[in-house]
């Protein structure tokens, strides 16, 4: 518990001023699910998806996603060894355990569906052979506003994959200050230790699957994922995936809270970063967030 | 062309379903095209449902519609009357479901279901097919609900879960006015259609008829006995006498004889001589009983001799050869109640003309049976020494109980007699009476049934079609009309035990029909069979045949009177009865919460009465939270109770029975108006409030 | 005529004391009233065609049937009934409009007591009705639209409230008034002179037609930035992108007086403003409002404007 608490605080030493953000970012990535950041240029989305890697001593590439990149480029493709005589696999950079997938929309659907279905399924399968990608997998991809040009937008379908999304934004004026004063980031990040390894992490890892989710509580979960479909707000509703990601999510931030079991409290966290992206408002409704719409109109209590 | 209205999806399965269903009772009997025409109709509607076909136009449905009626009008002959009407009832509400462009007529399909799945009642009335009105009762009232649900989302099971409780909520209401709302007489009279078929004893007696009856295995009819039960060699029941004889068949008297002698006579008319004398005989054995009489579509009543009416129904008579009878034919189930006096025939007396009647045989015929006839008469010393000797003659040669008799030519009584000697029960009474009238005894046959099988459940006897019989009685001074059953001397097992056993002893058996009755003889299945045959007896009894007359007993039994506001005041007695504790229960029932809910909403009304109120989605633990600073008095107790509460709903120990407890106090403690942690503040007008409120 | 414009009196007088007005209304026995549909009607009517074939007919059955129906029609009585009370009706948020067009309202629903209630038909007088259900724990709400027939503070009447479900045959309905007002801007007259006094401007001059925006530089382009705005020269010369900044001037904002408008009506003159308001709203140009009993300071945007339509709306209202 300890080594949670301690893990945020580094990356909060790095990221500055986003403490909610990482914490998102953590639970998701203990939840075992992938993290989409939809945010402009500069933000720190790269130094966040570093710092995560360096605390949990995970092994990190980064694609930069261009549209003339094909799925072999992040899959890996076989090579002609002209040596051995014979074909031999150079893995792609998805063989990785965090991968930051920077500018995923600029792709062509083509190779995002590869690297989504490789999220997926945890494998890979090259010329008919599959292949586990290690253990633990974490996914960040990041995505700009979608209304620039020669952008794809990720389908519907495919943002179902994305246990999260969520928007970093600009720093808050004192916080900027502060970064402005203490220099390039790229000297804090290189002086951030590991906290975890791999290990450790898959442990806990494990640890969030056994938190407590009482009858009362699924019960809250299932009349909100209810309400989604039923509400007529929004053109189709919460699926069974994103409902058990809502459980998974809630389960891990209970568990940095230090909890053994969930409360609303927990769901009504994640919430938004798990449902915002998968719920299409039909037009003419609110301006309000989905989920908070969503939070608001379900009683937690029957 | 109308643009299609798009009948919920929720809905659409049942009203199809429904309306199929409503109308199959009568497509079962209907005519073929009716047969054929109404499931194209409903596919059709399916398809256009679907989109996959435009529905009819105008002109084609007035064409469809033409049709309907000239179908209806080529199969009944008619468009009138019950079963044409209900024929044209049914393929004007397939042709419905081709219209139904808006909301509105699909309402109206509903409501039309409803009214032809009544109309089926008018030819069954089974438990079974009631079950099944019930059933499809439901699916249309899940359709109609289907059809007012809001837009989208609808889930059809829960629709007809929704119809089934409101059906079932209907049923002790409905209960309460079909007991107790007065039953008026028929506004004008409607009869049904002559039935096609009749079943049972038709009005003459030829050789081979009673043979065929016993093919069937159906009921004829049912009788509950209120006093004393025959045995089973007594167990004759009269249904008509035949007086005619023309040499081969015997068949009844015609009227112009009949009228003659006071014949018979019906309730409310002025009693003749016989029925008073019949009346002042009335003594000794007696039987009372109610007979169930299965539709036969003819006059005749069955009963023991000497039956008489309570004149309750003024369509039943009795006549001078001791019978009832019915004004018109049993179209329907009919019970009455009988006394029968058997030692009273003895007070009829022989009028000329009956004698005259009784004696008559055409001119010629059947010469060997006259002279044997003479010949046995001249060795008797008396009338009744002769039909004693007739009847040991047909004991004693070799005479066989059969149900396959050889067949006879022209001068059937002789060579019955004198060369076949097989026959079943008509071949020996015809011989019988016979020879008695060429000996000039007065003889008659009589037809019915004998026999008669107790139901162990319900403790009444069933009386089935396999049971007809047709037996003699003669004349003698001074006994009067006797009872005499040549089948007897021949097969005394029929007339003890039954025809079963009687065909059983000469190797024989019923055919097809006699294979099933075979399957009755193992105890499970003859249970079964005298349990289904039970259900259907007290169905008939209690509710079919509950009538005015039952009413005014029940009325006079429970509220001492039958005067009409007697009648208002008890109904709308009963009705509040009924209605006020199901108001109650719809209107007024709160929702089932689980314990949790109910400890978590009792703090809530708590809290909202003193102002704090829980804000759309707000957490358990924010709402405590935000009351501990709103009512900074009860802050303490409040945030214990938060905890409780959410050890209780979300923690590790959820189930735990000492979580439970913690809660629970906590909430005690929380509400108590006594002094407790909480009271140590001073100035808490907060507690001092709160004593008030809770109760 | 007279008679019937007092039995309509005494009709609102009863109801207003059997339903007073309310922000927020739970339904109940005293506010719910229920009455056959013609549905309804159709229906009993095949019921006692039935019984009076049965008694005809002397079948037991189809009386059976025609009494369970008739159950059936009481037992819809209750669930329709408990359809409708129990609701909790709360007025929301309101749109204004102009005048002579359509305002909307929001009434906000829960299952107070914790049943569903499906399939509720809601609608303000003389305006389009809507449906909606709510199940017990949910809260939701529903715009509905009302006619604006003059300016000021719009009372669209009571709200009716309709079901008839489950089975159609009994219509349930309420007439709440939630106290819900909404308000009718009043409808733009345009032309006129422009009833304004600039800061620094003479008093009464007529304002520029063209050209009240003031280049004032361009900075690098940020997404989201309006294409109308980039400045196409700019790229075409250098390759890169660049936004056009404006500004107003310092001396762009004038007031719109109620003062200056002499021999016009109030409501003309509240028309004519209103035009202006929306005016400079498009020229973009800052603008106060001084009208009797309310004073704007100078301001620009939707918020501003609707302040100002607002203010306009209320006056001569308390």
């Amino acid at each position: 518990m300890q080594l949670l608490e301690q893990s945020l605080e580094r990356v909060g030493r790095v990221v500055l001023g986003k403490e909610e953000q990482i914490r998102l970012a953590v639970a998701c990535l203990l939840a075992r699910g992938h993290l989409l950041i939809e945010d402009l240029p500069g933000i720190g989305k790269t130094t966040l998806a570093y710092t995560l890697a360096r605390v949990f001593s995970l092994e990190y590439r980064r694609v930069q996603f261009t549209s003339d990149m094909l799925p072999t480029d992040i899959l890996g493709v076989s090579v002609f060894d002209p040596e051995q005589k014979r074909f031999h696999l150079r893995k792609g950079p998805v063989f990785t355990q965090l991968l930051l997938a920077d500018e995923i929309n600029r792709a062509t659907p083509k190779t995002q569906s590869a690297l989504l279905e490789a999220m997926e399924e945890r494998q890979v399968t090259l010329d008919g052979l599959t292949r586990d990608l290690p253990e633990p997998f974490f996914v960040v991809a990041t995505q700009n506003p979608v209304t620039q040009t020669g952008t794809f937008a990720l389908p519907e379908s495919q943002l179902d994959r994305f246990l999260m999304r969520v928007s970093l934004g600009y720093p808050a004026p004192e916080v900027e200050l502060d970064l402005l004063a203490g220099g390039g980031e790229r000297s804090r990040t290189i002086s951030v230790e590991p906290v975890m390894d791999a290990g450790d992490l898959l442990q806990v890892m494990a640890r969030v699957e056994e938190v407590r989710a009482s009858r009362e509580l699924l019960d809250y979960v299932q009349r909100l994922l209810d309400y989604s479909r039923t509400c007529g707000r929004f053109a189709a509703g919460l699926s069974p995936r994103a409902g058990l990601g809502l459980l998974r999510a809630a389960r891990a931030w209970a568990l940095l809270a230090g909890r053994d079991y969930v409360i609303p409290e927990d769901v009504q966290a994640v919430a938004a970063p798990v449902c915002e992206h998968r719920l299409q408002a039909v037009s003419g409704a609110g301006a309000r967030g989905a989920a908070e719409e969503l939070l608001e109109a379900v009683a937690v209590v029957r | 062309m109308t643009r299609v209205y798009q009948v919920p999806h929720q809905a659409f399965g049942w009203l199809v379903g429904g309306t199929l269903l409503a109308s199959l009772p009568h497509l079962w009997s209907g005519p073929v095209w009716l047969q054929l025409s109404l499931p194209l109709l409903l596919g059709w509607r399916v398809l256009a449902h679907r989109g996959r076909l435009s529905l009819p136009g105008r002109n084609v449905r007035v064409l469809l519609l033409l049709g309907a009626v000239l179908g209806t009008f080529y199969s009944h002959g008619t468009i009138l009357g019950p079963e044409a009407g209900t024929c044209l009832l049914v393929a004007a509400f397939g042709l419905k479901m081709l219209e139904t462009f808006r909301f509105r007529d699909a309402r109206v399909v509903v409501v039309l279901g409803y009214f032809v799945l009544a109309t089926a009642f008018l030819f069954g009335q089974g438990p079974l097919l009631s079950l099944y009105v019930i059933a499809v009762m439901m699916m249309l009232t899940a359709a109609l609900i289907g059809l007012h649900h809001p837009r989208g989302v609808g889930n059809a099971w829960r629709h007809l879960r929704l119809a089934a409780v409101m059906m079932f909520q209907a049923l002790p209401l409905m209960v309460v006015l079909f007991v107790l709302v007065p039953r008026i007489e028929p506004l004008w009279s409607l009869q049904m259609d002559e039935p096609d078929a009749r079943t049972g004893m038709s009005d003459s007696v030829s050789p081979g008829d009673i043979g065929r009856l016993s093919e069937s295995d159906e009921v004829a009819f049912r009788v509950s006995f209120e006093q004393g039960v025959p045995e089973y060699r007594e167990r004759y029941w009269r249904g008509l006498v035949l007086s005619r004889f023309d040499g081969r068949t015997w068949s009844r008297a015609d009227n112009a004889a009949v009228d003659a002698i006071d014949y018979d006579w019906f309730p409310r008319e002025p009693e003749p001589p016989w029925l008073h004398r019949l009346r002042e005989a009335r003594q000794g054995e007696e039987y009372s009983y109610q007979v169930i009489l299965e539709r036969t579509g003819r006059p005749w009543l069955f009963a023991l001799s000497v039956p008489f009416t309570d004149g309750e129904n003024r369509n039943i008579g009795m006549t001078r050869d001791m019978r009832l009878t019915h004004q018109g034919d049993v179209n329907q189930r009919l019970a009455y109640n009988v006394r029968s006096y058997p030692r009273a025939a003895r007070a009829m007396d022989l009028d000329e003309r009956e004698r005259e009647l009784n004696l008559r045989l055409p001119g010629d015929g059947n010469p060997q049976a006259r002279e044997r006839a003479r010949a046995l008469r001249a060795q008797a010393e008396s009338d009744h020494a002769f039909a004693e000797a007739v009847l040991r003659w047909f004991n004693e040669e070799e005479f066989h109980y059969t149900l396959s008799p050889s067949r006879l030519g022209d001068e059937h009584i002789d060579e019955f007699l004198f060369s076949t000697r097989r026959g079943f029960c008509e071949h020996y009474a015809s011989a019988y009476a016979f020879l008695m009238r060429a000996a000039g005894i007065p003889a008659r046959l009589v037809g019915g049934y004998q026999g008669g099988e107790m139901n162990p459940l319900g403790n009444y006897m069933r009386i089935h079609q396999y049971d007809a019989h047709a037996w003699v009685e003669i004349w003698l001074e001074p006994a009067g009309w006797v009872r005499v059953d040549p089948t007897a001397a021949v097969a005394p097992e029929r007339i003890e035990f039954g025809l079963e056993r009687a065909l059983d002893e000469r190797g024989e058996g019923r055919g097809a029909a006699g294979v099933f009755s075979r399957w009755r003889e193992n105890p499970v299945l003859r249970g079964l069979g005298d349990f289904t045959d039970y259900v259907q007896f007290a169905w008939q009894n209690w509710i079919l045949a509950y009538d005015r007359r039952d009413q005014l007993a029940l009325f006079e039994q429970w509220f001492g009177g039958t005067s009409p506001w007697r009648v208002a005041v008890a109904l709308g007695i009963m009705l509040g009865i009924i209605v006020l504790p199901l108001a109650l229960w719809i209107l007024v029932r709160r929702p089932r919460y689980g314990p949790l809910q109910r400890e978590y909403h009792r703090v809530v009304r708590w809290l909202a009465r003193r102002g704090v109120r829980p804000r759309s989605g707000e957490t358990p633990r924010a709402l405590i939270g935000r009351a501990a600073v709103e009512l900074p008095a009860s802050a303490e107790p409040l945030r214990a109770w938060g905890s409780a509460f959410e050890s209780v709903a979300y923690g590790a120990d959820g189930g735990n029975e000492q979580a439970w407890r913690e809660l629970r106090r906590a909430g005690r403690a929380l509400r108590s108006p006594i002094p407790g942690r909480s009271r140590s503040r001073p100035g808490d007008g907060e507690q001092a409030h709160s004593a008030d409120s809770e109760r | 005529m007279a008679i019937r414009e007092r039995a309509r009196q005494l009709y609102a007088r009863w109801l207003n004391r059997r339903l007073p007005p309310a922000r927020s209304q739970q339904l109940n026995q005293r506010s719910v009233f229920i009455f056959p549909s013609s549905y309804g009607f159709l229906y009993l009517l095949i019921v006692v065609s039935l019984f009076i074939g049965g008694i005809n007919y002397e079948n037991n059955l189809i009386m059976a049937l025609a009494f369970l129906l008739v159950s059936l029609f009481v037992v819809a009585i209750l669930h329709t009934f408990r359809n409708l009370s129990g609701v909790e009706i709360r007025a929301g948020g309101y749109e204004s409009g102009f005048a002579g067009d359509r305002g909307s309202l929001e009434v906000v629903l829960t299952a107070a007591d914790g049943h569903p209630h499906r399939a509720l038909e809601f609608r303000w007088p003389g305006g389009q009705g809507g449906e909606l259900s709510v199940e017990p724990g949910e809260e939701k709400s529903l715009w509905l639209t009302v006619p604006l027939s003059r300016r000021g503070r719009i009372h669209p009447g009571r709200l009716l409230v309709r079901s008839t479900w489950p089975l159609g045959w009994l219509r349930a309905w309420s007439l709440v008034d939630l106290d819900h007002r909404c308000l009718a801007w009043p409808r733009p007259l345009p032309g006129g002179d422009c009833p304004s006094g600039g800061g620094d401007e003479t008093e009464g001059r007529r304002i520029r037609v063209q050209g009240s925006d003031d280049f004032q530089g361009l900075r690098g382009y940020v997404s989201g930035d309006s294409p109308r705005l980039v400045d196409w020269k700019a790229y075409a010369r250098s390759g890169d992108l660049y936004t056009k900044l404006f500004a107003d001037p310092a001396e762009g904002w004038l007031w719109l007086e109620w003062e200056r408008m002499t021999g016009q009506d109030a409501e003309t003159r509240l028309a004519r403003l209103s035009w202006w308001v929306l005016e400079m709203e498009r020229r973009r140009r800052r603008y106060g409002l001084r009208i009797p009993g309310t004073e704007l300071a100078p301001s620009l945007g939707v918020d501003h404007r609707r302040e100002a339509l607002d203010s306009l709306a209320l006056y001569g209202e308390s």
